[in-house]
């Protein structure tokens, strides 16, 4: 009960963290877009990165594990130019890998989320995050 | 009403960070870079303040010191006086979450708006030229021209994004005023209506290196029942440049925006 507790906790403070920071940035209000009372994880291959203004975004293959149906989802990440200027670039992430998402899904139903969280599964590494300047050490 | 809720409990929780953010962050901006927080007021050889980079730095006026999006300030809603047809506008833009910003189609940011959106605001002084230019770093990537040669508005204006300014100095705050402006954008993202008849009376000064104050007079006698001010500082980005930015490059957001409606569950 407690590590629940802890989880829900620690998600509510980055999910708080992740709000806020995109807010003061983006050109768009977060919560006409994305419900921020839907949160969902995918574990997905990237298939597609478009590293575009105002944000960048990148595909992933989602494939039912009973069904195996794949899903294409769109994710939605910040600007480009603020993930530049953290030291990030297009090449950070990378076609074919697959990776852990945390995000909150659009309101209007598409197939689409904005992604707070993206991991590198075979590495663990957290990609663009915003807590701390970083190299760009993926590949 | 819990739409509404939704924006006011944001609001304040996204106050409390930011301005704790700011406090931590700077000098030191998105790259890392900082610089002497104590720097004085640079200036030209004839004492004028320098409002953009020196011949020896680099740098943008970045993110704002305000606790709004985009580093703005603005006073509480009960505090403007709205009009009762502005107010009612007000409150469908706050219960509708900002969808309908035209900004979110990359509209340009006329009036503060240009000193409340991300990626950066570059500040040109041409004195040769007697012209003061704004550029953003966002949006359309649009520039804004300051007449500093004495002459006065037109007497006829086409209604624009950025309307007619002509500036002066009054000792080291450039003051700027505009008339002519169109209604096709927002003042800010939380959605301050305005009509053609808006008058602004800008004050912009360089108190030191790293600050630049702006404050504004809003007038618009359709919208508002008395001129209202109000005020916030930008933030000097130590050594870097403005990034291309696009608004209209890959603008999918635009066709997604709900408001307060959702299809999710």
């Amino acid at each position: 009960m407690k590590t629940i507790l802890n989880k829900f906790v620690s998600f509510c403070l980055l999910s708080t963290s992740f709000l806020i920071y995109y807010s003061a940035l983006a050109h768009h209000a977060f919560s006409a877009q994305y419900d921020a009372d839907a949160p969902i994880h995918l574990t997905g291959v990237v298939v597609k990165v478009e590293w575009l203004n105002p944000h960048a975004y990148f595909y992933i293959d989602v494939e039912d594990p009973s069904t195996h149906a794949v899903t294409t989802w769109a994710c939605e990440l910040g600007s480009p130019v603020t993930m530049q200027r953290q030291g990030w670039t297009r090449e950070s992430l990378v076609l074919g890998e697959t990776v852990l998402i945390d995000g909150f899904k659009a309101r209007d139903g598409s197939k689409s989320l904005n992604a707070s969280s993206v991991v590198i599964e075979s590495t663990g590494q957290k990609l663009f995050s915003q807590q701390a300047r970083q190299p760009n050490t993926s590949k | 009403m819990p739409a509404r809720r939704t924006v006011i409990s944001f609001g304040i929780v996204l106050n409390l960070s930011v301005s704790c953010q700011l406090c931590i962050a700077q000098p030191v901006n998105a790259s890392g870079n900082s610089y002497d927080p104590t720097t004085p007021t640079p200036r030209f050889e004839d004492g004028t303040p320098i409002l953009g980079p020196t011949t020896n730095s680099l740098g943008f006026w970045d993110r704002g010191s305000g606790s709004m999006v985009g580093g703005a300030s603005y006073p509480p809603a009960a505090d403007i006086p709205f009009k009762p047809w502005a107010k009612a506008l007000y409150d469908y833009r706050q219960e509708t979450l900002a969808k309908d910003d035209p900004h979110v189609r990359c509209a340009p940011p006329g009036g503060p708006r240009q000193f409340a959106v991300p990626f950066g605001l570059q500040i040109v002084q041409a004195p040769h030229m007697q012209r003061i230019y704004f550029l953003s770093g966002g949006s359309t990537r649009p520039w804004r021209e300051i007449f500093m040669d004495g002459r006065n508005h037109p007497e006829y204006l086409n209604p624009t994004y950025f309307g007619h300014s002509i500036g002066r100095w009054e000792g080291d705050t450039l003051v700027i005023d505009t008339v002519g402006f169109n209604e096709r954008f927002w003042l800010h993202r939380d959605g301050f209506p305005h009509t053609e008849s808006l008058h602004l009376i800008e004050r912009i000064s360089r108190p030191t290196y790293g600050v630049l104050h702006y404050e504004v007079t809003i007038d618009d006698p359709q919208a508002y029942t008395a001129s209202w001010s109000t005020n916030w500082d930008k933030l000097w980005s130590e050594g870097e440049e403005l990034i291309e930015y696009f608004c209209q490059d890959n603008n999918i957001d635009q066709f997604h925006m709900m408001g307060n409606e959702s299809n999710t569950q």
